[in-house]
């Protein structure tokens, strides 16, 4: 993750990325503390195990870390997490759809929210090119997946109008 | 339970004519182990108004038929796109999937049929052969030597962290913590939960797995057109069926890495609860222990796909054990089919093997008779199933979120569980970007609330003593064979090291020094 620059001098680590993981686990670590200081000590002593190990770790990986700044030899930058940022637009684009997907699924139910769903992030992907068999893609993989789970499964995907729809129907 | 050569060929031939059940069970079987969030269980439970419609004897070759080769089908997106079907094909796309991103998904698939069916047809003979015995191991392993067969599964992540030791740690580490989450089997204090009640049961396996391996994936994979490299397209455009012979010849050649992977795959699902999950994370561990070449583990190595494969599909034949001998399932899909026995009067236990030895020993004989279908019905498929790797990631990225995602809510039907699954999809996103390997996050998940549970009932016999921990033979015997394995692949890299420094100096090592 270092390159080198046009005056032969290595690039700087952008290791504020890496930091994500460690201080996430040490701010859950010390939350879950928490949550069992008053329980029994045979329900304590697995979790302080596991959690003060994972502190130790990331303590070291820290330490490391912090020379490495000191040194010049890495800057805190998150340029690892932003990289490729000609795709960060579509890739947020993507993740609001997602988030979307979850929340409308539960009362649109599976058919017609898939469909939804594919169709909008297909177009997104591919720049709103090819729209007709974006939208016959997007129909046939909603409805194949209605057939395969829902009417021959019978598995409890989210049902909306599409489904009790074709319930009465069917 | 004697062995009787004249039964067990008159009981083959009986089961092969249950081909008409078999078949359409395999089909089956492969969707639904596919599928993240679908299971055989779950499938045989949803088919139960079927099974027990039918004879008890057909309604077992049912049930098993699709249980071998759902453990099948979890490997095919493993391979193909990096999502594990089941928690027990994890450890699967570690070199699975790299050797799919190097256009040699058809020949990974050849590879994994081969070492499942050969790992599953080998352990259902030997279970059947040494079923009395095997049935005891559950009576051996108690808490405190289960204790150490998942430090085995753990020690994996050591193997993954031999990269970068500190990442590898802190992202096992992290999910050992995550895996914590729930209420403690003892008190039923609730732990991490952040006040959400559907964590009380611990974080579920499926959205942890959806998350980590296919939501991260795809927000990566829009990158490129492809997830294949240029060369790898270009090789699998080119890929024929020599290629998918190629594959059955690389995997014949590892018949003895089957064999053991197998075997330790045999041995841990005789153990109820254990499961295909930590049975293919201990033997990739043990596989890349003993390997000439462990640097090579997790570049699309082939010893490091047949592991986890062969080991995945010896549990399978291993849960039976228990089941049949003593009555005791060896895991949910076990559990299921003991229920269908109930239902028509049958009494599980060793009169059964004396009362009709065609239901006795017929779950295993299915077993053997499903894999040895398995080969032709699946085989010819490898090369059209691998072309799935060249769709356009435009078109799969949406297909790989939604479907996964709707999996996720499946097992519990909260809605939750796609949150949840989006949750770790982040997490693993920044994981992968950021070079922590998410397979260690998910051991941790899936083998810390085994490890906390098994550790708690060792405290509580003992009354808090740690010391328990080396109370048994057996235990200690584990013990040392953990420390010798965590140590071994250092003293044999140690003795690399120095043979190449002897040879880079023109000396020639001599034996024994």
């Amino acid at each position: 993750m270092s390159h080198e620059s046009p005056s032969g001098k290595p690039d700087k680590k952008h290791i504020g990325g890496e930091l994500i993981i460690p201080v996430a686990g040490v701010v859950f670590a010390i939350y879950y503390f928490s949550t069992i200081i008053d329980s029994p000590f045979e329900a304590q002593v697995s979790a302080f195990f596991v959690g003060t190990i994972l502190m130790a770790l990331v303590a070291v990986f820290i330490l490391k870390s912090a020379i490495s700044v000191i040194r010049g030899e890495a800057d805190l930058s998150m340029e690892i997490l932003l990289s490729a940022r000609s795709f960060l637009p579509k890739r947020l684009a993507l993740f609001a759809l997602t988030v979307a997907f979850i929340i409308v699924v539960e009362w649109g139910g599976f058919t017609l929210t898939t469909f939804a769903f594919l169709a909008l992030a297909m177009l997104l992907l591919s720049n709103g090119r090819n729209l007709k068999f974006v939208l016959i893609l997007a129909a046939s993989l909603a409805i194949g997946g209605y057939l395969l789970f829902i009417v021959a499964f019978h598995t409890r995907f989210p049902f909306g109008p599409f489904e009790h729809l074709m319930n009465r129907v069917l | 339970m004697e062995f009787n050569p004249a039964l067990f060929i008159d009981l083959f031939a009986h089961t092969f004519t249950y081909w008409w059940v078999i078949i359409p069970a395999i089909f089956l079987g492969l969707v639904v182990g596919a599928i993240p969030g679908f299971s055989a269980a779950n499938t045989i439970i949803i088919l139960l108004p079927l099974t027990l419609a039918m004879d008890p004897e057909m309604g077992l070759v049912f049930m098993v038929a699709l249980y071998a080769s759902s453990r099948m089908g979890a490997g095919i997106p493993a391979i193909l796109v990096n999502i594990p079907g089941t928690a027990g094909a994890a450890a699967t796309p570690l070199d699975g999937y790299p050797m799919t991103r190097a256009g040699r998904g058809h020949q990974a698939l050849s590879i994994s049929f081969v070492s499942s069916t050969a790992g599953g047809l080998l352990t259902t003979i030997i279970a059947l052969l040494a079923m009395p015995w095997l049935s005891q191991v559950a009576y051996y392993l108690h808490s405190v030597e289960m204790i150490v067969v998942m430090l085995f599964g753990i020690s994996l992540i050591a193997s993954i962290a031999a990269k970068d030791t500190l990442k590898g740690l802190i992202a096992g580490f992290f999910g050992l913590m995550i895996g914590s989450i729930g209420a403690d089997v003892i008190y039923a204090t609730p732990r991490g939960t952040m006040g959400f009640l559907e964590l009380y049961d611990g974080v579920p396996l499926i959205p942890a797995l959806v998350g980590l391996f296919a939501v991260s994936e795809a927000f990566i994979v829009i990158e490129q057109r492809s997830i294949m490299s240029e060369e790898g397209q270009k090789l699998m455009e080119e890929a024929g069926w020599a290629e998918t012979w190629e594959g059955v010849k690389i995997a014949g050649s590892k018949w003895w890495h089957i064999t053991w992977t197998s075997i330790i795959g045999l041995i841990i699902g005789v153990v109820p609860g254990a499961g295909a999950g930590i049975a293919a994370f201990v033997a990739y561990q043990q596989s890349r222990t003993f390997s000439k070449t462990p640097e090579k583990y997790g570049t699309g190595h082939v010893e490091g796909l047949v592991a986890p494969e062969s080991a995945n599909n010896g549990v399978t034949s291993g849960t039976l054990v228990p089941l049949l001998v003593i009555g005791i399932p060896g895991g949910a899909t076990a559990a299921i089919m003991l229920v269908v026995l109930q239902y028509h009067g049958v009494t599980i236990g060793p009169d059964l093997f004396l009362t009709a030895p065609n239901l006795a020993y017929g779950p295993f004989a299915a077993m053997a008779v499903t894999y040895a279908m398995l080969i032709p019905l699946i085989m010819p498929l490898a090369r059209y199933m691998s072309k799935v790797t060249v769709i356009s990631t435009t078109y799969m990225t949406p297909l790989i979120i939604s479907f996964t995602l709707v999996g996720a809510f499946v097992s519990r039907s909260y809605v939750f569980d796609m949150y949840l699954a989006l949750a770790f999809g982040l997490i693993g996103y920044i994981a992968r970007k950021t070079g922590y390997h998410v397979a260690a996050i998910l051991i941790g998940v899936i083998l810390g609330p085994m490890l906390e549970n098994y550790f708690l009932r060792a405290m509580r016999m003992s009354q808090n003593d740690i010391m328990v921990l080396f109370s048994s033979n057996l235990g200690n015997v584990l013990w040392v064979a953990l420390v010798l394995s965590l140590v071994f692949p250092y003293v044999l890299e140690y003795r690399r090291k120095q043979k190449r420094a002897l040879e880079a100096r023109g000396e020639t090592p001599v034996r024994g020094k």
